[in-house]
């Protein structure tokens, strides 16, 4: 094997880990502070589509990673408001952000024209930076970054003390002059910001296009990352790292001349799933979750 | 917010530093009386200020409006004479007014010196912990709360996390304090280091507002004691123009009796017999030769024991709600152990949990539905799998009326809205109308008012008199004191001493219960 295969996997890999580390480290930060928000891979769809409108509408990639991140801000701002004022399900709204987002992409994709399948210019995609042996995002080093901020904002600030707070024991947090609710309602909508980026990164950066199965069950893959890392999001980076490896892995099997003709490519491409099901087994047990974790906070 | 209190000038002892005028509080519809009603009270620079006050009395609300916790409804609150208006906890502090909780507020995951981070008044993205493990030493130092900064909470036993509580506040340096119930998880041993503790604080000049209803308590540390009955007050004066019996009578309407008289235990025949239980999910302890009870049919066996120290997991043995790792369980001769909880059930073994909301009741169903939650699948109350709607209400009327619950209607109150006191009632009812030989009862007059505590003693008597045989698991020693034939102590998991009822020396019970080994037979 040559050298430019070995650069290939890793290229693959990075790219594949962005969207399922941004995801999961804003899940991180929900969930440290009680919420659980299923809907990941909703918002991943929704927003990898109001991305590329973004983008095209405004000439623009800045706007349209913009665009998706507003469109995670609202998504988290209403599955907060439902799960803190109005003391709603998690579980229920979760699945209904899901359910919402197959419906309206394949709706939307199929008003615009294109059942199924919508390209992005090129011009509008986020320009990678060449590295001599690859093409590099920079959403691979905003990730990077995005991961070690998460990491000191949870374990070394005083916000993060108030957060983890409100997810381990509300009442003492509440007793102690932290709002809960703000705390929590923010926390959502830190995550859908998070997982808008990562849906953009999708339509914009990574593939160029927006399809009804785009995000390919990525969110729920950050769910079982949140659960291997322990919250903790340089653990997450590493998870996502790990994924995307195996992502990048089956892209390389399926393609590599005389390996590709023994190894039928539908194996490789399971490999992702099969490695999460793998450690989200051996992680569940070990890891620790917040105490409050899912559970609406009313005082008295 | 600490360093409003070293702007502040000087106190002088006698100063008052909080006062409330008219203090009235009530919640709409579901309690029978206003919880707080009109009262006046104040606590002065160092002094130590008991509200003294049985379960339902008001003495929590009191202290979590002076607080900043909950709202009050009317009156006046006054620091240093100066009228506020405190909407929040943190309020409360940056007066210099701050609570220890009944409940532990402390996040177990954390170590302690970042469950007091939780309450700072910090910029969002410091981190002062070094600071904060410094002046939690210091403190720890000067008022001899022997814990470590640095360790997490959850490690810690009940008596360092309640320290640790008092750690929290303190490192706010209030000027009140106001201490609800602080020594529940306690023994009696730790409960004496944090009356010295107390006294150090209030020696300093700062006001301690503590809140009991165990009367030694009340004079082991008090300068002055408030009595409060149903929300209203009745009197405070200086502890030593008072006595015992004249602040029990005023606290609780009548004296309690030391022991009730009644017959001998007649029967042989025995009710319940452990044999080396060991319940699961005690902490392990390899060499524990498990829990050897015995109570006969017409006994009354006293279990007493500082919570934590087993009660919970024995009792989930005894009703087979979870199968015990090792030893058996013997109901009226029959060896159950590792039967379902229905097994029990309908042998005859009635069950008066102590976490009465969480699996007492069910609290989102009706009132009427509830008390039928252990009949509904007999006759009248059911036949052929559909339920008889008028048997029941009839039933449950009967028990809301014979137990004095108040209950706004049978098939449209949710358990939820009622109060602690109430859901007993009905749960009392529930569990003993059959008569059932076997009755395992904890804390059962928890938040109950002095004549339904009453009433339900002599229920008690009068099922024992019927041939019952009853398990009475209290902290309370006075409750085990007056109604069991013997007493026996639990600690870490094993039954440390047994004693007759009768003449029982409290301070034995409290060695025993501290894990002094004096294993008697």
């Amino acid at each position: 094997m040559e050298l430019a295969h070995l650069w290939g996997i890793l290229f693959i890999s990075l790219h594949a880990m962005v969207p399922i580390t941004l995801a999961a480290i804003g899940e991180s930060i929900e969930e440290s502070a009680g919420l659980f928000n299923i809907g990941l891979e909703g918002i991943l769809l929704l927003s990898a589509l109001t991305g590329a409108l973004g983008a095209q509408a405004s000439g623009s990639a800045v706007m349209g990673l913009v665009t998706g991140m507003a469109t995670g801000a609202i998504v988290g701002l209403l599955f907060g408001f439902i799960s803190t004022t109005l003391r709603g399900s998690q579980l229920i709204s979760g699945v209904g952000i899901n359910l919402f987002a197959l419906g309206f992409v394949a709706l939307m994709l199929t008003v615009m024209g294109a059942p199924g399948f919508h390209s992005v210019a090129r011009e509008v995609q986020v320009a990678l930076i060449p590295l001599g042996v690859g093409n590099l995002s920079p959403l691979v080093l905003v990730t990077v970054v995005l991961a070690i901020v998460a990491w000191w904002l949870l374990r070394r600030t005083q916000l993060g003390i108030w957060i983890r707070a409100v997810g381990e024991n509300p009442a003492a947090a509440d007793v102690a002059g932290i709002r809960v609710n703000a705390i929590r309602l923010g926390a959502a909508i830190a995550a859908g910001v998070f997982a808008g980026l990562a849906g953009a990164y999708l339509s914009i950066d990574w593939f160029g296009a927006v399809t009804k199965e785009i995000t390919a069950g990525r969110g729920f893959i950050a769910l079982a990352i949140v659960v291997f890392s322990g919250l903790n999001p340089l653990l997450a980076l590493l998870g996502g790292f790990i994924f995307g490896f195996f992502d990048g892995l089956a892209t390389w099997v399926a393609t590599y001349p005389g390996i590709k003709e023994i190894i039928p490519w539908q194996f490789v491409a399971m490999a992702p799933y099969v490695v999460t099901l793998a450690v989200v087994a051996g992680a569940i047990g070990r890891v620790r979750f917040p105490s409050a974790l899912g559970v609406p906070y009313v005082r008295e | 917010m600490a360093s409003h209190s070293s702007t502040r000038t000087p106190v002088k002892k006698g100063d008052v530093l909080l006062e409330a005028r008219g203090l009235s509080k009530g919640f709409p519809g579901v309690w029978e009386h206003l919880i707080l009603d009109k009262l006046d009270f104040d606590v002065r620079a160092g002094e130590v200020h008991t509200l003294l006050g049985e379960n339902g009395a008001g003495k929590t609300v009191i202290a979590n409006i002076l607080s900043g916790y909950y709202e009050k409804t009317e009156g006046e609150i006054l620091v240093r004479g100066v009228p506020v208006h405190l909407r929040s906890p943190r309020e409360g502090l940056a007066h210099g007014i701050a609570m220890v909780h009944q409940e532990l507020m402390l996040v177990p995951a954390f170590t302690v010196a970042e469950n007091v981070m939780v309450g700072l008044d910090a910029p969002a993205f410091s981190y002062d912990i070094s600071r904060v493990e410094q002046k939690l030493e210091e403190l720890v130092e000067r008022y001899g709360l022997q814990v470590d900064p640095r360790v997490r909470v959850e490690e810690l036993s009940a008596g360092q996390q309640q320290r640790v509580e008092i750690l929290k506040v303190l490192y706010h340096e209030p000027e009140v304090l106001l201490l609800d119930e602080p020594t529940s998880l306690l023994t009696p041993h730790e409960a004496d280091q944090l009356f010295v503790v107390l006294r150090a604080m209030a020696d300093e000049g700062k006001g301690i507002v503590f809140v009991s209803h165990k009367m030694r308590e009340v004079f082991a540390v008090s300068d002055r004691v408030t009595v409060l009955k149903l929300g209203k007050m009745q009197g405070t004066c200086h502890i030593s123009d008072t006595n015992e019996e004249e602040l029990t009578r005023r606290t609780f309407g009548e004296t309690v009796p030391e022991y009730m008289e009644r017959p001998a235990v007649q029967s042989e025949a025995l009710a319940l017999e452990t044999c080396a239980l060991v319940p699961a999910g005690l902490r392990k302890n390899p060499d524990a030769k498990g829990i050897s009870i015995k109570v006969r049919c017409g006994e009354i066996l006293g279990l007493a024991g500082v919570s934590g120290n087993g009660q919970t997991e024995l009792i989930e043995a005894l009703t087979g709600m979870v199968s015990p790792d090792r030893g058996e369980v013997w109901i009226l001769d029959q060896n159950l152990t590792g039967q379902p909880p229905r097994v029990f059930i309908d042998r005859g073994v009635a069950h008066i949990p102590e976490r009465r909301k969480e699996i007492g009741i069910v609290e989102q169903m009706y009132v009427a539905e509830n008390v039928a939650l252990k009949d509904y699948r007999k006759q009248p109350f059911s036949k052929a799998t559909v339920l008889n709607r008028q048997a029941i209400s009839d039933h449950a009327a009967q028990i809301v009326k014979r137990f004095n619950a108040l209950v706004p209607d049978l098939w449209e109150t949710e358990c939820r809205i009622l109060s602690g006191g109430n859901v007993q009632r009905l749960i009392l009812g529930r569990e003993t109308w059959r008569k059932p030989p076997v009755i395992i009862a904890s804390h059962p007059t928890e938040g109950l008012d002095a004549r339904a505590i009453r009433h339900t003693w002599e229920l008690f008597l009068e099922l024992r008199a019927l041939g019952s045989g009853i398990l009475l698991v209290s902290e309370d020693l006075d409750e085990i004191m007056s109604l069991s034939d013997r007493i026996a102590v639990i600690f870490d998991g094993e039954i440390v001493g047994t004693v007759d009822g009768k003449g029982a020396n409290r301070e034995n019970l409290g060695n025993w219960m501290a894990g002094g080994i004096n294993r008697a037979a």
